[in-house]
């Protein structure tokens, strides 16, 4: 386990590496460097040339390269071209908003879609086909609708008709009870998409397992469908479960730019919103970057609890 | 985990489907390819003769026709600047259709070559061709069209070529696995033995047993790339009004929201119907192409 760890970490770092490597060089393809989109049409000439030798810009491409490196290892993220704020604040203030919104939508679609999941799979098994022809009808048209739309729709219902929800304000962790409220919309937008998947998943996993021997033993033993169901089919089922967590995160995060950007919540998706239309370059890299960490790491901790739950695992 | 739940886990829209050649059997259509051409079809001509339709242009503005509910001259409604929201629609799907099957088209072909070298001759050129390939992997779809977007620019074409990029890995993936498994076959052994060069192989026993599966992923991948484009216009990114395109008509509408919530919704739907017939013209391919699917 703690040879696979490592071994995992490393595979970590040489594909971070390989993103920043892509990144850096993708974008000094841009015609027009940072500086010059900082500059606009207002400095030329000799003050546009201090400006690049201030930002670096005038030394060769590798040394650029691996100052930049360096400065990412030694976490200096330097500062935004347009505002001229420390990326790292901004960072360290969008992050725990986008995770949030990704952790309750991950709790919120795991307490909704395992057990519909599971009771499907048990109707289906029983030869009551409706329940399980709903979800997979359902989960095939939530699997496609596209989340912006998803978004405005409950927009549209929840907060400009029933009034349930804002639908604008403050984002601050200061006031738990605001917050949940702000980031409830966005997490049910969300979580459409991903109960789709995960009942799907749910219910094939638990159809597979509800035909084996042992299931088979736990109700010869007495113990009531309820039981048999919970405990022991679903305990069975659980690594495909985790591993639908893990392989629909990275549409989680492409999720949280669409409602973060119609909600107007201050993520990271906003951010790089923002940081494209301004034309920030330095910012855009960085959370690319950051993006792809976050996403990376995602897999790494998935993998590690898939070998958790099932020491079968061959890793 | 048994292999049939394997096939089920969703390695977004990738099925590793083992088929014979594509010959006869897909001309068998069968119920799930007429659901996707009953909606497809329509949607095609619509929006192929658009332009006889008795509607407003897709940009003619009209000022004493703003917002209106939908209507029979006005099937979706108009929006703010009281044009026709079906007109815009329709010229929005063509630009959808295009993206989709551009990106479809263009994903494949880099896909049937840098897979097919990779996967044939391993080693070196494998691994180089992989770790790219890994790199790509490591963001989400989106994200990374997002990305690219900030460097090649908004726009039909560069959404185009961001989309593509950002896809063509997950082909090339696909068909290297293909050509992998085909290559231990026993009727590559003995073209080999015959002294088959490694180009006629390629040619002759490699490639035109990679297409069926290909074309499985082809027709999800062009429903992705309609969303993702949708999406990328939608937040700004995409293709810029007054040009319409599903996803900023509802950029558009969602200031409206509450006064004109046609605005939005009815391409939305448009989306939603074209992405479904996609699946099921898909989920129709591969069922047509191998018994063992039908159930």
């Amino acid at each position: 386990m703690l040879a696979y760890s490592l071994k995992r970490l490393l595979q970590l770092v040489v594909s971070t590496f390989g993103v920043v490597t892509l990144v850096f060089f993708t974008l000094r393809l841009i015609p027009g460097d940072a500086a010059a989109a900082l500059a606009g049409d207002t400095i030329t000439g000799e003050a546009l040339e201090r400006l690049r030798e201030q930002m670096g810009l005038n030394k060769p491409i590798l040394a650029q390269y691996l100052t930049y490196l360096w400065d990412l290892v030694t976490l200096r993220f330097g500062e935004t071209i347009t505002t001229g704020l420390p990326i790292s604040g901004l960072l360290s203030q969008a992050f725990p908003i986008t995770l949030s919104i990704a952790l309750a939508t991950i709790t919120l679609s795991l307490i909704i879609a395992v057990p519909l999941g599971a009771m499907a799979a048990f109707m289906a098994h029983k030869g009551r086909k409706t329940l399980d022809n709903l979800i997979t009808t359902a989960a095939m048209l939530a699997d496609l609708m596209p989340s912006f739309w998803t978004g405005l729709v409950f927009l549209l219902f929840f907060s400009l008709m029933l009034g349930l929800f804002p639908a604008s304000g403050m984002v601050s962790f200061d006031d738990p009870v605001t917050f949940l409220k702000r980031i409830a919309l966005p997490v049910m937008v969300l979580s459409v998409t991903q109960i789709a998947t995960m009942a799907r998943i749910t219910r094939t996993a638990v159809l597979e397992v509800l035909s084996e021997d042992y299931i088979r033993t736990a109700r010869s033993l007495g113990w009531s469908e309820v039981r048999v169901l919970f405990r022991h089919a679903l305990k069975n089922a659980a690594l495909p479960i985790v591993t639908i967590v893990g392989l629909s995160f990275g549409s989680l995060l492409n999720g949280t730019v669409i409602v973060e950007f119609i909600f107007t919540i201050p993520g990271l998706g906003s951010l790089l919103v923002n940081g494209i239309n301004s034309r920030d370059y330095q910012l855009v890299q960085t959370l690319i970057v950051f993006y792809a960490l976050f996403f990376v790491s995602v897999n790494l901790v998935t993998d590690l609890i898939y070998k958790q739950i099932d020491p079968r695992v061959q890793l | 985990m048994s292999k049939t739940l394997l096939a089920t886990i969703k390695t977004p829209g990738f099925h590793f489907p083992t088929i014979s050649l594509p010959g006869k059997s897909l001309l068998n259509i069968n119920k799930k390819m007429r659901i996707a051409l009953l909606i497809l079809v329509p949607i095609l001509l619509l929006t192929a003769f658009s332009s006889w339709l008795p509607l407003p242009g897709p940009l003619q503005t009209n000022l004493r026709a703003i917002m209106q509910w939908p209507s029979l001259a006005h099937p979706f409604g108009t929006d703010r600047m009281g044009r026709d929201v079906l007109s815009r629609t329709l010229s929005g799907v063509q630009v959808s259709l295009l993206v989709g099957f551009s990106v479809a088209l263009i994903s494949t072909c880099f896909g049937i070559v840098l897979g097919t070298v990779a996967g044939f001759f391993g080693k070196f050129i494998d691994r180089a061709i992989m770790s790219v390939v890994d790199i790509f992997l490591a963001f989400p779809s989106l994200l990374l069209a997002i990305g690219l977007v900030s460097v090649v620019g908004t726009g039909l074409w560069p959404v185009i070529v961001a989309i593509t990029l950002a896809d063509v890995p997950r082909f090339i993936r696909l068909q290297r696995s293909l050509v992998l498994s085909l290559r231990s076959r026993a009727y590559i052994d003995a073209a080999r033995t015959v002294k088959a060069s490694q180009w006629w192989i390629m040619r002759r026993h490699i490639v035109p047993n990679t297409i069926a599966p290909l074309l499985v992923t082809a027709s999800i991948a062009a429903a992705h790339a309609i969303l993702v484009e949708a999406s990328l216009s939608f937040l700004g990114l995409g293709i810029m009004p007054p040009a319409p395109s599903l996803g900023n008509i509802i950029r558009d509408g969602q200031t409206y929201l509450e006064q004109a919530w046609w605005i939005s919704t009815m391409p939305g739907l448009v989306i939603l119907l074209i992405a479904l017939s996609l699946h099921f013209l898909s989920d129709g391919i591969r069922e047509a192409l191998d018994p063992r699917a039908r159930k």
